[in-house]
């Protein structure tokens, strides 16, 4: 939404002049607002208000690039609060951090094998944080660069004294990191260290008012790459601050928060520090860093973002094939359904409860579940066998019985003449499967 | 620069039911525990009131359980085969803030037992606990419509959460609540119409009932669709604070339940060295389906592994920490 | 969009006949019927023919809230007896009506701001009702930066378009339709809007038709509330579905009971 008629009118002479050819400055106000007509025709307008209708038509959250080339994210630019009234866009980058105090080229080399399949999915760590806590510059720069060569990743320098973090950036400015952070008391020096390498600046306020303070006199410097953090640690009071910065951002175009955000989980154990880390990406977080570096701990994390990342308008699918669930042999039963995920993964999970091992046939329904497709015409006698051909099932089981779900009973006559093969209508609900597969098969 | 905070002004909140009864009410717990009420989204206390933490629930079955994951043993096995000594041990030894006892072996594949010996079962666990308790039957409708009676007669004066009511078989089991004082679990296939519509079905049977509500929106293990069962409890409790009266209740997931189908908790370190260590994977998985399902409102979190429960407990400890401006 | 129950009006004859009789069960009927039936505010308004307006709007202001936990929207030009009703009211009230005229104004949102009140403003001045949307549009304008200075949170505003019947003012229509929907671009957050529906059909046949044809079209423009007959089915009901077709409620086989019920 552009700005209101209150708000123009706020920044309006108020004298009805009525050069503009609107009766009043109010009349103006609201032709400018339903976008009738163009600011320029008020001669008498202020530059504070030209520039306020500008900073309107931008997205209410910066686009900022972290990193370069092929590992490049891209953080902020979201438009929603809830998943549901359309999507989140840009996944939360997930951090792990390795201190110049330990051994920083063992756990970058730990951390660049974070990378997961998973139902067809490949699932990635994608920054590394390096941090300063030797205070030795030397020892912080060495740290950096060893990391740098063990991971091609996206980096974030976690420095808070200019002088320390120059030496280390000089070193892997072309991979642009992320500068953390900008201070009440270092944020001019550190600004120009961003303007200088191009990088993203993180800027860290004591709460809110301060990093709303802070943000407006680094965009006054004329720096606009940032990523925003409230200082806040306790995980309640993290959650509220992601709330009202992407709140105030998307509903009030409130231009200091109109920026990507980083959190900080702080705890001790790595489990719990999951369990934190994963508050903050379900809240907004565009970037939420964590020691845990094991996979046990991430493939839960990632797999979170994973999905709360799926756009919901699309349903999501798994690549339509045919799938062995546990030790199939000639004699396995098959079982057909569509390649709609969900749909999918509870038939294979009935069937794994069945205890006997079979075959699922996933025909491809662009993603839809079975009554949907079946009333599109995507779940057909002749669709089934074609996929049941495809898969090369004569070869696979040396019977010719395919179970189709209970719901499209109907297509048994269509199949049985597309395909050949004897059909035996099964369960309408997944939840049967395990009765009907004892009755049957067992 | 003071930042204006904003703060949503909702016209409503989400109805409290109450579980459990002391003597002074006609059972036998040791205290009542209240769920609902919360008139914010999720732990936003800056704008509204959350007044009762969300509780987490250790289940238990009424046998011996053929196929939970042998690294459960160390934690149950010795009291598999005693529901009560269970009970007991998930309260005493866990922090479980209520039990849920899963009637199993009532299905007709199962064992088959009998109504009375299910209501035996409940006897004895309420018996071997104060907390208040969950009782649900074994999945299969016909079945379970025997034993809902029985049951809620057995415990009546107990004040149990009963489940489950479904759009198509809801009404012995709201009958037996209704006639005993129970409330029910209504339970809907991740779809929120028919979420809302079961509701009102169960409310114009009994007016008393609609306030004894617990919305089960039947959910999903982290990687099995999570995300749609968290959209949907996410627009039903926006709905609530809205004014929706139908969806107006707290909300139930059987976390343990899920989880622990998931090739991710089974599947053994060595058979998936890329996935890492087992257990603790599965901790894990279920800890994190907890914690985003707690980020969408969920009141009542019935889980299975105590250091999942526990890491949960402990994130809720920090989420009720009051966060206002 | 709620409705606002219409049919305590002095207007109508078996009110008016309460009001001299002090027979409070006709008015007490008449709210529970509108509330049972999907009404969210009740109308009150004392009519033409009151002898002493301001003691009959503090009698129907006390004998409503016996029966009925609705708030109560105050109808009438003698603000005297708005300012009665107001402090007597148990719950926030809504001020029925001022338009853009600078006394009315000030009376008005000085009342409102003390009362914690909600006010229905109209759009027209001391020269009418203007025919386009951007006129109607201007004075609303006029309306709510008016409260804002003093002191009224602007989402507890009710701008009403005025809608004239479409019988005689046929051209009105789509200039209501627009000003409804220009209107949400005032403010952030925008005032609210509202109509007095059965305007529209005034003089007319297929009243009810009109009505709640009107009630749908201007939902879809972005109309929050409506004064209206709640005893209509017809239009409760259409309310009801026009709702759900504006993803505003949630979808259920029952929703038109649920919304009765609210
Ligand atoms: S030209 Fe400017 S000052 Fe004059 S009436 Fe138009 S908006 Fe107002």
């Amino acid at each position: 939404m552009g700005l209101t008629g209150l708000e123009i009118y706020k920044h309006l002479p108020k004298t009805n002049c009525k050069e503009c050819g609107a009766p009043t400055c109010l009349a103006f106000a609201m032709a400018l607002a339903s976008g009738k007509a163009s600011l320029d025709a008020c001669p008498y307008v202020s530059e504070e208000a030209k520039a306020a209708l500008d900073s309107a038509a931008a997205p209410p959250i910066k686009l900022v690039k972290l990193g370069a080339g092929e590992h490049q994210l891209e953080l902020g630019d979201e438009t929603e609060l809830f998943r549901h009234d359309k999507r989140f866009f840009h996944p939360t980058g997930v951090a792990v951090l390795i201190s110049d105090t330990e051994d920083a080229a063992a756990k970058a080399s730990a951390f660049d094998e974070l990378e997961f399949d998973r139902v067809g999915l490949h699932y990635v760590t994608d920054v590394v944080a390096v941090k300063c806590d030797s205070g030795d510059g030397a020892k912080f720069k060495a740290a950096v660069e060893a990391v740098a060569a063990k991971t091609a990743k996206a980096m974030i320098l976690l420095c808070e004294d200019p002088a320390l973090l120059e030496g280390a950036l000089n070193a892997v400015a072309d991979r642009k990191p992320l500068l953390y952070a900008a201070t009440a008391d270092n944020y001019e020096k550190m600004v120009e260290l961003a303007k200088a390498k191009g990088c993203p600046l993180a800027v860290r306020g004591k709460n809110l008012d301060e990093l709303a303070e802070l943000v407006e006199k680094i965009v006054a410097l004329g720096y606009k790459e940032l990523v925003l953090d409230s200082g806040a640690r306790d995980t309640s009071k993290v959650l509220a601050d992601l709330t009202q910065i992407r709140r105030l951002a998307v509903r009030k175009r409130f231009r200091p928060f109109g920026y990507p955000t980083i959190a900080f989980a702080t705890k001790e154990d790595p489990l719990e520090e999951v369990v934190q880390a994963g508050v903050y990406l379900s809240k907004y977080a565009s970037i939420v860093v964590l020691k845990a570096a094991k996979k046990e701990q991430l493939l839960p994390l990632l797999t979170w973002r994973q999905n709360l990342f799926t756009d919901p308008q699309k349903p999501i699918a798994v690549e339509p094939k045919l799938y062995a669930v546990g030790e199939v042999n000639e004699n396995s039963p098959v079982y057909c359904t569509t390649n709609f995920s969900l749909t999918y993964f509870i038939v294979e999970g009935e069937v794994e409860n069945s205890r006997i091992p079979s075959y699922i046939l996933s025909v491809d329904t662009g993603g839809i579940s079975v009554l949907t497709a079946y009333a599109d015409n995507k779940f057909t006698g002749e669709i089934i066998a074609k996929a049941m051909k495809d898969a090369d099932l004569d070869s696979k089981v040396k019977h010719r019985k395919i179970v189709i779900p209970g719901y499209v009973a109907v297509l048994k006559g269509a199949l049985e003449e597309a395909s050949g093969w004897e059909v035996m209508v099964g369960p309408r609900e997944a939840s049967g499967i395990p009765k009907f597969a004892k009755e049957n098969f067992a | 620069m003071a930042v204006e905070i904003l703060k949503e002004k909702y016209r409503s909140k989400v109805g409290e039911v109450v579980l459990g009864a002391t003597k002074e009410q006609g059972g036998t717990r040791s205290h009542t525990i209240t769920v609902g009420g919360e008139s914010a989204l999720p732990f936003l206390h800056f704008e509204g009131a959350i007044p009762n933490r969300p509780v987490i629930a250790l289940e238990i079955y009424d046998m011996v359980p053929e196929d939970w994951h042998p690294c459960l043993e160390k934690y149950y096995g010795d009291v598999y085969a005693d529901p009560a000594a269970w009970a007991k041990k998930c309260v005493d030894e866990y922090g479980a803030d209520l039990v849920q006892v899963r009637l199993r072996s009532a299905d007709p594949d199962v064992k088959d037992s009998s109504p009375e010996d299910c209501a035996a079962t409940v006897k004895k666990v309420l018996e071997a606990v104060g907390v208040p308790l969950i009782v649900i039957g074994c999945g299969k409708a016909e079945k379970d419509n025997l034993i809902y009676p029985v049951v809620a007669e057995a415990a009546a004066g107990e004040n149990l959460l009963l489940g489950v009511a479904e759009l198509e078989n809801y009404k012995a089991i709201t009958s037996a609540c209704m006639a005993h004082q129970h409330n029910i679990i209504a339970q809907s296939p991740i779809d929120i119409n028919i979420c809302k519509q079961l509701n009102i079905l169960i409310a114009e049977m009994s007016t008393a009932m609609a306030g004894r509500i617990v919305i089960d929106p039947t959910i999903a293990a982290l990687g099995y669709g999570i995300e749609y069962t968290y959209s949907i409890m996410e627009r039903a409790r926006i709905g609530a604070l809205q004014g929706d009266k139908m969806l107006a209740m707290p909300m139930i997931g059987n976390i343990g339940h899920e989880v622990w189908r998931t090739k991710e908790a089974n599947t053994s370190t060595e058979e998936a060295p890329g996935w890492g260590e087992q257990e603790e994977r599965a901790i894990l998985w279920e800890a994190t389906t907890a914690m985003a399902y707690l980020q969408a409102g969920m009141d009542i979190l019935v889980m299975r592994h105590p250091r999942a429960a526990a890491l949960i407990r402990k994130n809720i400890d920090e989420l009720m920490q009051d966060n206002s401006y | 969009m709620i409705i606002i129950g219409e049919r305590i009006n002095g207007m109508f004859k078996d009110i008016a006949k309460a009001i001299r009789d002090k027979d409070s069960a006709v008015i007490q009927d008449w709210a529970r019927k509108q509330e049972q039936n999907g009404a969210r505010y009740l109308d009150i308004n004392v009519g033409p023919g009151a002898a002493d307006p301001v003691a009959a709007m503090k009698w129907l202001v006390e004998v409503t809230q016996e029966v009925t936990d609705l708030p109560l929207c105050l109808d009438s030009t003698k603000y005297d007896a708005i300012e009665a009703g107001l402090k007597i009211c148990k719950r926030p009230a809504m001020i029925n009506s001022v338009p853009a005229e600078a006394p009315k104004m000030e009376r008005v949102f000085s009342m409102a701001a003390e009362y914690g009140a909600e006010v229905i403003c109209l759009a027209m001045n001391e020269e009418g009702i203007p025919k386009d949307a951007e006129s109607r549009v201007a004075l609303a304008m006029e309306l709510v930066a008016t409260a804002d200075a003093f002191g009224v949170p602007i989402d507890s505003l009710y701008i009403d378009p005025l809608v004239l019947p479409c019988n005689v003012a046929q051209d009105h229509g789509p200039e209501v339709l627009e000003t409804l929907r220009q209107i949400k671009l005032i403010s952030d957050p925008p005032p609210k809007t509202v109509v007095g529906l059965s305007n529209v059909s005034q003089g007319t046949k297929n009243r009810e038709l009109i009505n709640r044809t009107f009630a749908v079209m201007a939902m879809a423009n972005g109309l929050d509330a409506a004064i209206a007959d709640a005893c209509d089915d017809e239009l409760m009901a259409a309310v009801a579905t026009a709702r759900i077709l504006l993803n505003m409620d949630i979808y259920c086989d029952s929703y038109i009971d649920v919304f009765k019920k609210g």
